[in-house]
């Protein structure tokens, strides 16, 4: 069942990273809409450890009854690796129920952000500000 | 008056090499084969990468795990040995409207951001390092692939019908206890920096590797004569020893190029 909301109606802090050099991608406003951060409920499906931004695929029911096939990017898997996460840790839920926080491209796309993630034992991993716990 | 700039700079080149040689490494670095500081590890990784941290919550338990990042911004101006930097190059007036149309359109055109391999010396300090008694191998872990230099040490010259390529063809040589590479033969579709800092097929770049204790120092000079107004002397870099193993790079697949919907240059918000 899809469950989305606005939780806060603030600028996100999205953090995009991929390259060598600079660990912003893009601006984070050129495709996203840091205004709204939304909550995904649905069947993860896929999880494609790629550079520059690891991409989970999950299916969440719509308000309309049908179902929407999201796609969230996150991090790089260097990130992910650093932090001590690997693609198992997020595989290990294929098939079952997920919960996704982030946000929304402009386009309207069922294409997003993932800046936590809810596993099905309860466990959550939240991408946060370093600046913000100094 | 370019034969006085470069002269002056290699001047200062030698001056500093013979200062650092003088005083790196002689208490704290090991020595490979008796003669040289041993600059063989892994070393921590030296890309730029996300200011976050991973919080994690497990049955209400609460912890939070960051990225060492000192090894791209911590400030090593302070270390000894360094060499007198600046935080951008400095180009000819013939070829900054062009730097400028690259860097204000940098989300679309910088080719590292589509996967595109960077290049020295924009790759940084290696992520693991090989001395051997006649070469030295640096390893990366890059986005565009894992690429590796092996650096001749033997006293060759550099090869006189090398294919230009992204990470050039490299020489060694010690000055003192600093281990000095020279690059050159480069093609010219890389980017020196992510402001759009192109370059010439006349590029030279002389990196040079010392130790600091146990941490590794690292410092590059871009040398191009057709495009700067003088050798740019880039940031140093301190870099820890690392725990954490290389591992092969996945693959990369750019997907959100097509998605922008405007040129934001990635520093805006």
């Amino acid at each position: 069942m899809l469950r989305q909301k606005m939780l806060r109606a603030m600028v996100a802090t999205v953090l995009l990273t991929a390259s060598a050099s600079a660990w912003a991608h893009h601006s984070p406003s050129a495709i996203f809409d840091m205004g709204k951060r939304i909550s995904v409920t649905g069947t993860l499906v896929k999880v494609d450890w790629i550079n520059p931004h690891i991409v989970i695929a999950m299916d969440a029911k719509g308000d309309d009854g049908k179902i929407d096939h999201w796609m969230f990017e996150s991090n790089p898997p260097s990130w992910y690796r650093s932090v001590g996460l690997a693609r198992a840790d997020f595989a290990k839920a294929i098939g079952q129920t997920i919960t996704v926080e982030g946000v929304r491209a402009k386009d309207g796309t069922f294409y997003g952000y993932m800046q936590k993630i809810k596993l099905p034992d309860g466990t959550s991993h939240e991408l946060v500000n370093s600046a913000e716990l100094k | 008056m370019r034969k006085v700039l470069f002269c002056l700079f290699g001047f200062t080149i030698v001056a500093h090499g013979i200062a650092i040689g003088q005083q790196a490494g002689s208490t704290t670095a090991k020595r490979a084969g008796g003669s040289h500081p041993d600059l063989s590890g892994v070393w921590t990784y030296a890309i730029d990468r996300a200011p976050a941290s991973l919080k994690t919550e497990v049955n209400g338990s609460v912890s939070v795990k960051a990225i060492d990042q000192s090894a791209r911004h911590g400030d090593a101006t302070s270390i000894r040995g360094v060499l007198q930097s600046t935080p951008k190059p400095s180009y000819k007036p013939a070829y900054q409207a062009k730097v400028k149309e690259l860097s204000d359109h940098e989300s679309k055109l910088d080719p590292v951001f589509y996967c595109g391999k960077p290049g020295v010396p924009r790759i940084g300090p290696p992520r693991k390092i090989v001395q051997l008694p006649t070469e030295t191998i640096f390893f990366y872990e890059d986005i565009s692939g894992d690429p590796y230099r092996i650096i001749p040490t033997d006293g060759r010259k550099h090869r006189d019908r090398a294919n230009p390529s992204h990470y050039g063809d490299s020489v060694g040589k010690w000055e003192g206890d600093v281990f000095v590479v020279d690059a050159r033969n480069f093609v010219e579709d890389t980017w020196i920096g992510e402001d759009g800092y192109l370059h010439s097929p006349e590029m030279r770049v002389i990196e040079r590797l010392w130790k600091d204790g146990s941490n590794l120092v690292w410092q590059a000079t871009v040398e191009d004569p057709v495009v700067l107004t003088a050798p740019w002397m880039m940031p140093p870099r301190l870099i820890k020893p690392s725990s954490e193993p290389l591992e092969e790079s996945p693959k990369c697949v750019e997907t959100d190029g097509a998605k922008l919907l405007n040129d934001d240059h990635h520093g805006q918000r």
